[in-house]
């Protein structure tokens, strides 16, 4: 695949922005909140990363959000070139023009006019395309916790032949009872906090996000080297403990980058905190690794925001790099593997080649290679 | 961009009526339980094409769209938003896109990428636009899923389409292998990015002596229109096209702005 340049990141998490993200890792002041999820017997409170200032389930207050994130960073693509920037969002987003389809048709009594406007979850990105002018080239992904890094690669490859000179990347993921009460169902939330890859762990710890990046092939320090996404799990819900799926994913990303597993700097590890998962994908780094490798899991500090997570972390993971160092891993004190520790204290590092993983439901996995070189 | 179509398959409710359950587990022998009708028109489709083309384990698969599984969203509202109950556990699994893919990619027996999209406007040409970059840089083979589900009512699904009340709306679910290679091929698709005024479309018309069809979306254009609908019909338009050994032109629209594809039979 033809390199792609990362022009410009945003976050909008639990800690704040980008800035207040980082300051509040570095001062191990990491701010969790819970919320109230329906279960078969009561209600229960599960913890979750929420935003500061909530942000309503509905199309204009989700729309707002993401319009704000995108001022942010749409000023890196020159208004003139803004026709041929493509707007790709990653999410697992309940869609609220179908909820509001079904109200309006099942629940009402009184009938609304039928609107004459094509209405889905790809909606936000045609209204937020044609507000500031980019090309009408839209799409949605919903790969469950792949999402936007799907949407990542998806952008690179029509940047690197040629279609679109810039796209914009959009991973968000907003509170949801529905959401939330199904991972509860599913017996996946921890009781308290996410511990990735500790012998301990009981769970992941949901959390909001709406973060974006902008691709393009300008000369920039970041690179989006490649990557390697397919769907080949276990079952429908996790990879195989072997971590054979992850593998595969990594080697792939990693050959398709032309890049060797000694040169990585340092690791993004998907690492939800669940016990499948995190087996999964400790065996697999592991297999694929040596133990001197640098790894680290950034859910403890903004939860595991499901289709933001892709463009979130990456963000997130170049920010700390940006700012001198890799993040350490909360709560892992006695590992998996003894032998694979992820790292549980700050790390200095400003350049080198890095992996970021995503192992989701659905079967969906995604490992993609980045690379900053300072010059 | 030009893409090699390797074989197709084609299902619409209109058409044909048949309990597609069971027609998945008697004559397929697929495992149907806890799948949603939409997953099963989805598995149906796949079937259909698994039996007319050879399906690698590396080839890429890509599902779109009008507006996903609008059942599963109405029962996880009900229960959540409305009855406040807890959502039931296959209900939470099938609400996410890619529980079709993956369920699709399990029946084809294929493990490579697998995308779940939707694009408000052009969903089937926009799903093709991705589908090239991606096979482009890949240089593998990819599999192209257009699906659209009629909810009950059919209500929710034309408010959400923003079509009119008195238009028929259809299931249905159309398949292409496609391939940059021509080997084998049996038509070739052309298509872009760019978007045309209905002027530039009208004066590209004059100059055309193949079929061409348009969406029920394209009302200021005079020229065939199906008059049943569904979002992803240019699916089904090339493939009724490819049935009959025909070339043909297919035009979208959306808010003023036009798309074309172009189908060229290679048989």
């Amino acid at each position: 695949m033809a390199k792609v340049n990362i022009l410009n990141y945003e976050i909008h998490c639990a800690q704040g922005d980008v800035q207040h993200t980082l300051k509040a890792i570095k001062n191990d002041q990491i701010v969790k909140s819970f919320k109230s999820v329906q279960s078969l017997q009561e209600d229960v409170e599960i913890p979750y990363y929420l935003f500061k200032e909530e942000i309503k389930q509905d199309q204009e207050s989700i729309y707002k959000a993401m319009r704000d994130l995108l001022l942010k960073i749409i000023p890196t693509i020159d208004e003139s070139k803004r026709d041929s920037t493509a707007l790709i969002i990653g999410t697992s987003l309940v869609d609220w023009h179908v909820v509001d389809a079904i109200n309006a048709s099942v629940y009402e009594n009184e009938k609304k006019p039928y609107s004459s406007k094509k209405q889905s979850i790809d909606s936000y990105a045609k209204a937020l395309s044609r507000e500031f002018g980019l090309n009408d080239f839209t799409m949605t992904i919903n790969t469950a916790c792949t999402s936007s890094a799907n949407a990542l690669l998806e952008a690179s490859n029509m940047i690197s032949i040629g279609l679109f000179e810039y796209a914009i990347v959009i991973g968000v993921e907003i509170f949801s009872p529905i959401m939330s009460s199904g991972f509860y169902a599913m017996d996946l939330i921890a009781e308290s906090v996410a511990k990735p890859f500790d012998l301990e762990r009981d769970g992941l710890v949901l959390g909001e996000a709406i973060a974006g990046i902008v691709l393009g092939k300008e000369d920039t320090l970041w690179r989006l080297e490649g990557g390697f996404s397919n769907c080949n799990s276990h079952t429908i819900t996790a990879v195989s403990q072997s971590g054979d799926e992850c593998v595969e994913v990594m080697q792939k990303a990693l050959q398709n980058s032309g890049v060797k597993a000694e040169e990585i700097t340092a690791l993004k590890a998907h690492a939800t905190g669940s016990y499948s998962n995190d087996l999964a994908e400790l065996n697999a780094i592991s297999k694929v690794f040596s133990s001197s490798l640098t790894f680290t899991a950034l859910k403890p500090y903004i939860g595991h925001t499901i289709g933001a997570s892709g463009v979130l972390e990456i963000a997130l993971f170049m920010a700390a790099v940006d700012d001198g160092f890799i993040p350490k891993t909360y709560f892992c004190d006695n590992p998996i593997l003894p032998e694979y520790r992820p790292i549980s204290e700050h790390k200095k590092c400003k350049e080198g080649i890095f992996m970021c993983n995503y192992f989701g439901f659905g079967g969906n996995n995604i490992s993609l290679i980045m690379k900053k070189e300072i010059v | 961009m030009k893409l090699y179509i390797k074989n197709y398959s084609s299902y619409r409710s209109d058409l044909e009526d048949i309990d597609i359950k069971q027609v998945l587990k008697q004559k397929y022998k697929l495992d149907t339980r806890r799948q949603d009708d939409f997953i099963h028109l989805a598995l149906y489709g796949a079937q259909l094409l698994k039996e007319k083309t050879v399906i690698h384990a590396d080839d890429e698969l890509y599902v779109t769209s009008a507006y996903g599984d609008v059942d599963v969203v109405q029962r996880t509202n009900t229960y959540v938003n409305k009855e406040k109950q807890p959502v039931k556990l296959f209900d939470f699994i099938n609400l996410l896109g890619n529980t079709t893919s993956y369920y699709v990619a399990r029946s084809l027996n294929i493990s490579g990428k697998n995308i779940f999209q939707i694009s408000d406007n052009f969903t089937y040409i926009n799903s093709l636009i991705s589908l090239y970059a991606s096979i482009k840089n890949s240089q593998k083979d990819a599999i192209l899923c257009a699906i659209d589900l009629v909810s009950t009512p059919d209500e929710v699904s034309k408010r959400v389409l923003g079509v009119k009340e008195d238009i028929e709306i259809v299931s249905g679910v159309n398949y292409q292998k496609f391939s940059l290679d021509a080997k084998d091929a049996i038509a070739e698709v052309e298509f872009d990015i760019k978007t045309y005024s209905l002027d530039e479309v009208n004066t590209m018309l004059k100059k055309e002596n193949r079929t061409v069809l348009s969406s029920i979306r394209c009302m200021k254009l005079q020229c065939s229109k199906e008059s049943k609908f569904f979002e992803t019909l240019a699916s089904y338009a090339l493939n009724s096209a490819m049935k009959k050994n025909e070339d043909m032109i297919y035009i979208d629209c959306f808010e003023e702005k036009y798309k074309i594809l172009k189908l060229k039979s290679l048989k």
